[in-house]
């Protein structure tokens, strides 16, 4: 996995870098975004994390040149800026996730990691969450190797939760996901499919967390 | 309003004396056109009495005489108002006949087209008196009518008064309009001190020139320019915070890189406990660089509808409820949500802010097991249904006498554990009335126990 850093500031550069490496990245850095068009038209990256606040093209520039290429890489965004309208143009423009300055490792990793298996997941047809590992081409789950039986609404809820591991999906988004039209489907509903899922993959160490009031988050796999 | 400063009592004022004087030079002049005619006509009466009188004279036997019958003489003396008396002389002098009081002529006075007129006084009164000079067998006689003035003052007074009258009630209604005149000439002034009155402090838009009346301009656009030099104040310190808390971010996030890769190391234990202090600064630093930005942003601008918008408060909570979740894990406490639909006009950006350091705080002060829950809904009063917006929790809550302490800018409730910076509830309090919402300190209501604070936003214009 190869991770191209585009920040001005020597300080973070090398903290940034130095946490992804023991990650296990192989980690680039340059220090403006004609560095970086230029490096991404060169060398094939999994993801670029791209400093909205550059000298010369600033991020949202070099982000649109970036587009602009046919491999379309995930782009990281870090800005100092926290205006609402950053936020929306950057994601409008092709950004795929938004960190705001300063941010604690642990969320950047996490977030890293969401976006490369979400660029994988969607090159590949296999989903993996620690144990758990979802075919979605043969539309069959293993769980520690052995097969795993999943029902239909059983299986949709759970590709919701696995498309956004580490953040809060709201019940409401879970019915949109998986009722098809002109079906009622109650949030109850959903919670016994989530505690159907939880029976099975708790064993496992896979945790579903509720939000009191709002719905449930897959939370990162942690080795036992 | 001050009498010595009313605009209308000062207009008054300056405008009497002219009037009054311009009532005075009218009427002179409205008298004299008329009063000369009037006499002369009167005058010619008395000539005419004159001249028939002067048809009577005989000589008769070398002596004048006048030839009058009673009847003649009563129909000549007849008259309305006044008296009328007459002498008749002889050539030489001799008085012929009627009132013999009457005094003779004044010598200076020079005959014009055979008659003298002149003022004089009769029988303690005054008169009028012509002397004619008529032919009477080859030489002149003179005939002196004379008439009391009744007529001529009544003429007099029916002119000045005629003249007087309509001038006055033209001077009157003159003051009449220039007071009322005044008031409502000057109604443009007292709307726009009424508009200016209800501005919000945070309003720094320009006045509409174009409403203002013709003369108030310059006044509204002194003030204008006084707003925008106001605005352009507020905006550049806004604009420094902004920048300086901006700038602040990028090396704090390289401290807390660098600190959290020296945590996950292998470090002495004496040194682990620096680093971790360390890294709480950092962490601390970063969050008052925040929140100095939130600050900044909510403070009056120029425009307090810069940013605003009708929105749902829920979709903003549900927007940005994960970026507590994994703390609220972390720190063991139930963070749960009751979500209704909450639509109020907003800056959306300093909702979140505002938002953030709710739950900050509520997470930061609730123990390890506590409940902290985040509400939005809507509250129909009288003038229509109004958004909320709730966090609460059990834990220690704010004191009833800390309430109105808390929401100024780096107060810290006394004895208070925690790492705030005393700003949380200042920019809460900031954006609150950035957005005309009334902030409400409490607990909650079901247990009574830990702290509650609701935000109430206004009704939305329908």
């Amino acid at each position: 996995m190869r991770i191209l850093i585009v920040e001005d500031d020597p300080v973070l550069v090398s903290g940034l870098t130095r946490i992804l490496e023991s990650e296990g990245y192989a980690v680039d850095a340059v220090r403006s975004g004609e560095q970086a068009v230029l490096a991404a038209k060169q060398e094939r990256f999994d993801l670029v994390i791209l400093d909205v606040g550059l000298p010369g093209i600033d991020g949202f520039e070099a982000l649109r040149r970036l587009r602009a290429a046919p491999h379309r890489v995930p782009v990281l965004l870090l800005t100092a800026r926290d205006a609402i309208d950053d936020r929306v143009r950057g994601l409008d423009i092709g950004g795929d996730d938004y960190v705001a300055k300063p941010f604690a490792m642990p969320e950047l990793a996490a977030r890293v990691r969401a976006l490369i298996r979400r660029s994988q997941s969607q090159a590949g047809p296999k989903v993996v969450h620690g144990p758990l590992v979802l075919d979605t081409v043969a539309r069959r789950a293993y769980l520690r190797g052995a097969p795993l039986d999943l029902a239909a609404r059983e299986w949709a809820v759970l590709e919701v939760l696995l498309a956004n591991v580490e953040r809060v999906v709201s019940k409401e988004s879970i019915i949109q996901a998986v009722a098809s039209w002109g079906e009622e489907l109650s949030p109850n509903a959903i919670e016994v499919y989530v505690s159907r899922l939880r029976a099975k993959l708790e064993p496992a160490g896979i945790r579903v967390r509720t939000v009191r009031g709002f719905g449930y988050m897959l939370a990162e796999f942690v080795e036992p | 309003m001050s009498a010595g400063r009313s605009l209308r009592v000062q207009l008054l004022r300056r405008l009497l004396p002219p009037i009054s004087a311009l009532l005075a030079v009218g009427a002179v002049i409205a008298y004299y056109p008329v009063i000369g005619p009037a006499r002369a006509a009167y005058d010619q009466a008395l000539i005419d009495i004159g001249l028939a009188l002067g048809e009577r004279i005989r000589l008769e036997n070398g002596v004048y005489a006048l030839d009058l019958p009673v009847a003649a003489e009563r129909v000549l003396r007849t008259d309305r108002h006044d008296q009328i008396y007459f002498r008749v002389l002889a050539p030489d002098g001799t008085p012929v006949g009627g009132d013999p009081g009457l005094a003779p002529p004044p010598p200076k006075a020079v005959p014009k087209e055979g008659v003298i007129a002149y003022d004089d006084r009769y029988a303690d009164q005054p008169v009028r008196v012509v002397g004619v000079l008529v032919p009477c067998e080859g030489k002149v006689c003179t005939v002196q009518v004379a008439e009391t003035t009744v007529k001529r003052r009544h003429l007099v007074r029916d002119i000045v008064l005629s003249s007087l009258v309509p001038t006055l009630l033209i001077a009157i209604a003159t003051l009449v309009i220039v007071w009322f005149g005044v008031k409502r000439g000057l109604t443009p002034l007292a709307r726009l001190s009424e508009e200016i009155k209800e501005r919000s402090p945070r309003d720094l838009r320009p006045i509409e020139v174009e409403h203002a009346p013709e003369e108030a301009k310059p006044l509204v656009g002194a003030l204008n320019d006084l707003f925008g030099r106001v605005a352009e104040a507020n905006n550049n310190q806004q604009r420094f915070l902004a920048n300086a808390a901006h700038q602040l971010r990028t090396p704090l996030a390289g401290l807390q890189a660098h600190t959290e890769l020296a945590l996950a190391q292998p470090v002495p234990e004496g040194c682990r406990t620096e680093l971790e202090q360390v890294h709480l600064a950092t962490i601390r630093t970063a969050r008052l660089a925040n929140q100095l930005l939130a600050l900044a942003r909510a403070e009056p601008g120029g425009n307090p509808e810069a940013g605003m918008q009708t929105l749902d408060i829920r979709r903003i909570v549900e927007g940005v409820a994960d970026e507590w979740v994994h703390r609220a894990l972390a720190r063991d406490i139930d963070l749960g949500f009751d979500l209704g639909e909450a639509r109020a006009r907003g800056n959306e950006f300093l909702l979140r802010e505002a938002l953030a350091n709710l739950v900050h705080n509520a997470l930061e002060y609730t123990p390890s097991g506590g409940h902290v829950t985040v509400r939005t809904g809507t509250r129909a009063v009288e003038a229509g249904p109004q958004a909320i917006l709730e966090v609460e929790d059990d834990g220690p809550g704010i004191p009833p006498e800390e309430r109105a302490h808390v929401l100024q800018r780096f107060y810290r409730v006394p004895g208070t554990l925690g790492t705030g910076s005393g700003l949380g509830l200042a920019i809460v309090g900031e954006i609150a009335a950035s957005h005309g919402a009334n902030l409400e300190i409490g607990e909650p209501a079901t247990t009574g126990k830990g702290c509650r604070v609701t935000l109430i936003f206004p009704v939305l214009p329908a």
